[in-house]
């Protein structure tokens, strides 16, 4: 039963267990009689609908930041509105400074490259690593890193504004742990980042899964708000295996 | 399988009844959890609310009627990205598979993140049993394994401890000073555990969902301890019953909504990760194995049932233990196994057998709040009652329920009210024999106003052991209806009790 491995599947092989279920259903072998709608649209209908959508984002932008902000500080961010780069560089040296702050590790999202955060840090004698790999910062290394570090600071893939809650894809230069291990998290939205909703969201993940021919990515992660349990006596408690403080920089 | 005590129901819940502790607990759970429930759907209207949960039960109910094809979509999809899937037809099985993929691996500490369906399958005495050190991370789920105990709610597991019990496990078992304020004991628990996410091999979890479209698992934490156990450790597996499949990704909209705002009443919850196969060349960290076991153990059962096949649309938000009056009377523990309150009631019996559990679905009052707040729109009540008729009727007399002396009350009930003449003499006996009665002094059946508080002897000793029993009235109904309604309908009868 369980003997083969390494690479195969152990346990019932599928065509068994996919059989009984079949039996249980009293159901013959291929796809439902009534096809989910879901599953028959193509790229191009996807596509059609996402620009639908990125023309309603567009059309409502102001009032989507405005939406976005009232949720990410209902869902338990700190949020601070910045219209420009330096406002943004000034929210994050401030909260640095103020949370006294000495380790950083950042992720190496897009954002960072309109946003020279690291100077600005290091100028407050803060030591600074970006998560990427290369000789000397090995997968190891940079987990130390992360491990000492007392500050994550991100960008983010795509923000909600119906939930408050940002949603980051894997990329070179991140890592998942940086907004999630350190005490302290700080995320960076751009304006165009926003989304309205759940629904938005998975139109444009679903797009891109299809235009890519299947590949989604190993993770899409939704931080909403500060780590928290209200596992004994049903009281909230913030900051137990994740970030305690977490702060929202919102450009535009 | 952990230990099956379903079918001490009744003295279990007797006991839980005398719990003062407890009762703290669950008034906590009735005034906590639903209160939030309802401002969370208020937010957002409760027509939005319906539609939601209307388009999330036909997405179940098309899933479950086509679920080989839809696990066959999934299956392709998680090795598509580069995982691996196993089926497991048993608890049995579901273990082997684990526990070899933990011992090929050499792993020596696993950190698991909250799973019912591991609970269901026994797997940490498994694991342990092949020298690994299990963590769970899970706060709730902790505190329980630290204790030694097995949970009672499906998202508050420890619910049932205080405080002050958790003080005292924490100075027992980690050897901390006694501390029982509660944010000095979350702290606690961040460093006890914050090496082992880092330190361990392996990452365990279970799935809210698992989307076929795409081969990704769904999971969703308000601590953080889910996304640490499946990003840290060089290998992840996630094990889930084989019914948390969905088709399309674009269904997480509706779900997503639903469950966090069911279960604790939060719009969404602080991490929900989204896991599709193992790290990529480019990812900075990732596990570098991700497992899929999809578990039967008794599942098909339910599917094969139509009358009970709709348990299998539940996303165990828990909203039905929470505003059920038997469960916020007696808590998880005296359900006796893995899944309490109302839809426990229901899945339990068929994951374990009937025969084990027939006291289970009589802990319902049938008041159909369960359903109300359901959001796949479940309808338990029916599927209770669908098991007492089981119950009832069985062929097999190890499931019957129900005493040969109920079932002739009950026959000599149904033909006392099916004839007006029988039913009229023995009224006009049971009036003499209760007025006899009360000429006897000390007699051993009680009264107490219209209620008969305790009967002595069978088959009314069973009535009167849990609830008072309605004495007859000086006049039935019919009689007042025969000398005076009928001739002055709007006339207030005389009332000579």
């Amino acid at each position: 039963m369980t003997t083969a491995d390494p690479g195969g599947a152990l346990g019932t092989p599928k065509a068994d267990f996919l059989a009984s279920v079949r039996e249980s259903l009293g159901r013959a072998d291929g796809p439902p009689t009534q096809r989910y709608h879901r599953l028959t649209e193509t790229a191009n209908d996807l596509e059609q609908r996402a620009s639908e959508v990125r023309q309603r984002l567009e059309r409502d932008r102001p009032a989507l930041l405005d939406k976005m902000a009232e949720m990410a500080a209902k869902g338990g961010w700190n949020v601070h509105r910045a219209p420009g780069i330096e406002d943004a560089i000034g929210h994050i040296q401030g909260l640095a400074r103020q949370l006294g702050v000495t380790r950083v590790v950042r992720s190496g999202q897009e954002v960072f490259e309109q946003l020279p955060v690291d100077a600005a840090l290091a100028n407050q004698g803060l030591s600074v690593t970006p998560v990427v790999r290369d000789e000397n910062n090995t997968r190891e290394a940079l987990r130390e890193e992360i491990r000492q570090a007392d500050l994550g600071l991100t960008g983010t893939d795509y923000a909600l504004a119906e939930t408050g809650s940002l949603v980051i894809l894997p990329r070179r230069g991140l890592s998942r742990l940086v907004s999630l291990y350190p005490p302290v998290h700080i995320a960076v939205v751009r304006p165009e980042e926003v989304l309205e909703s759940l629904d938005d969201l998975f139109l444009m993940r679903r797009l891109e899964y299809h235009q890519r021919s299947g590949e989604m990515g190993s993770y899409l992660n939704f931080i909403t708000g500060p780590s928290r349990t209200a596992d004994i006596e049903m009281t909230i408690v913030e900051g137990v295996h994740g970030p305690k403080q977490v702060h929202l920089v919102l450009l535009g | 399988m952990p230990e099956i005590k379903t079918s001490e129901f009744v003295s279990a819940s007797a006991e839980a009844m005398e719990n003062p502790q407890l009762r703290r607990a669950l008034n906590r759970v009735g005034s906590g959890f639903d209160v939030a429930r309802r401002s969370a759907i208020e937010e957002v209207s409760w027509e939005a609310w319906d539609r939601w949960r209307d388009e999330a039960r036909e997405i179940k109910v098309h899933t479950l009627d086509n679920l080989d094809y839809y696990l066959e979509m999934l299956h392709d999809n998680v090795e598509a990205a580069g995982g691996q899937v196993h089926f497991a037809k048993d608890a049995a099985e579901a273990n082997a598979i684990v526990g070899h993929l933990a011992k090929s691996r050499g792993v020596k500490i696993a950190t698991k993140s909250k799973s019912m369906v591991s609970e269901e399958l026994g797997l940490n005495p498994v694991l342990e049993s092949l020298g690994v050190d299990v963590y769970e991370t899970d706060l709730g789920e902790y505190i329980i394994q630290l204790a030694g105990e097995s949970p009672s709610h499906l998202v508050a597991p420890a619910l049932h401890k205080s405080k002050e019990d958790v003080a005292e496990l924490f100075r027992d078992k980690l050897g901390l000073p006694y501390n029982d304020d509660i944010d000095v004991m979350a702290a606690e628990a961040r460093v006890a555990l914050r090496e082992k996410f880092l330190e361990a091999d392996l990452g365990i979890s279970g799935a809210n969902f698992v989307v076929a479209e795409t081969g990704t698992l769904v999971i969703t934490t308000n601590e953080g301890n889910g996304r640490l156990c499946t990003s840290a450790p060089r290998m992840h597996i996630g094990i889930t019953g084989m019914e948390k499949v969905i088709p399309s990704m674009q269904d997480l909209a509706i779900f997503l909504r639903l469950l966090p705002r069911s279960a604790t009443g939060q719009r969404i919850t602080s991490y929900v990760s989204m896991i599709t196969g193992p790290r990529r060349n480019d990812d900075e960290d990732g596990p570098e194995e991700f497992h899929l076991v999809l578990v039967d153990n008794g599942r098909s059962r339910m599917l094969k049932d139509p009358a009970l096949r709709e348990a299998l649309y539940c996303i165990r938000c828990a909203a039905c233990l929470n505003i059920c009056p038997v469960y916020g009377r007696v808590g998880g523990h005296a359900y006796g196994w893995v899944y309490p309150g109302p839809i426990g009631a229901v899945v339990t019996p068929m994951l374990v057998g009937l025969k084990q559990s027939k006291e289970l679905p009589q802990a319902s009052s049938l008041c159909g709040a369960c359903r109300e707040v359901c959001p796949v729109k479940i309808n338990i009540p029916r599927m209770l009652l669908e098991l007492r008729h089981r119950t009832a009727e069985s062929e097999d007399s190890e499931e019957r329920a129900v005493p040969m002396s109920e079932s002739l009350v009950a026959r000599a009930y149904t033909q006392l009210m099916s004839s007006p003449a029988l039913l009229g003499i023995s009224t006009n006996i049971g009036r003499t024999l209760q007025a006899v009665n009360r000429l006897v002094p000390f007699s051993p059946i009680a009264r107490d106003g219209g209620w008969i508080k305790r009967v002595p002897f069978p088959p009314l000793s069973r009535w009167t052991k849990a609830r008072d029993l309605p004495a007859l009235p000086p006049r039935s109904f019919r009689e007042i209806w025969r000398s005076e309604l009928s001739k002055n309908p709007s006339g207030e009868p005389r009332d000579d009790r």
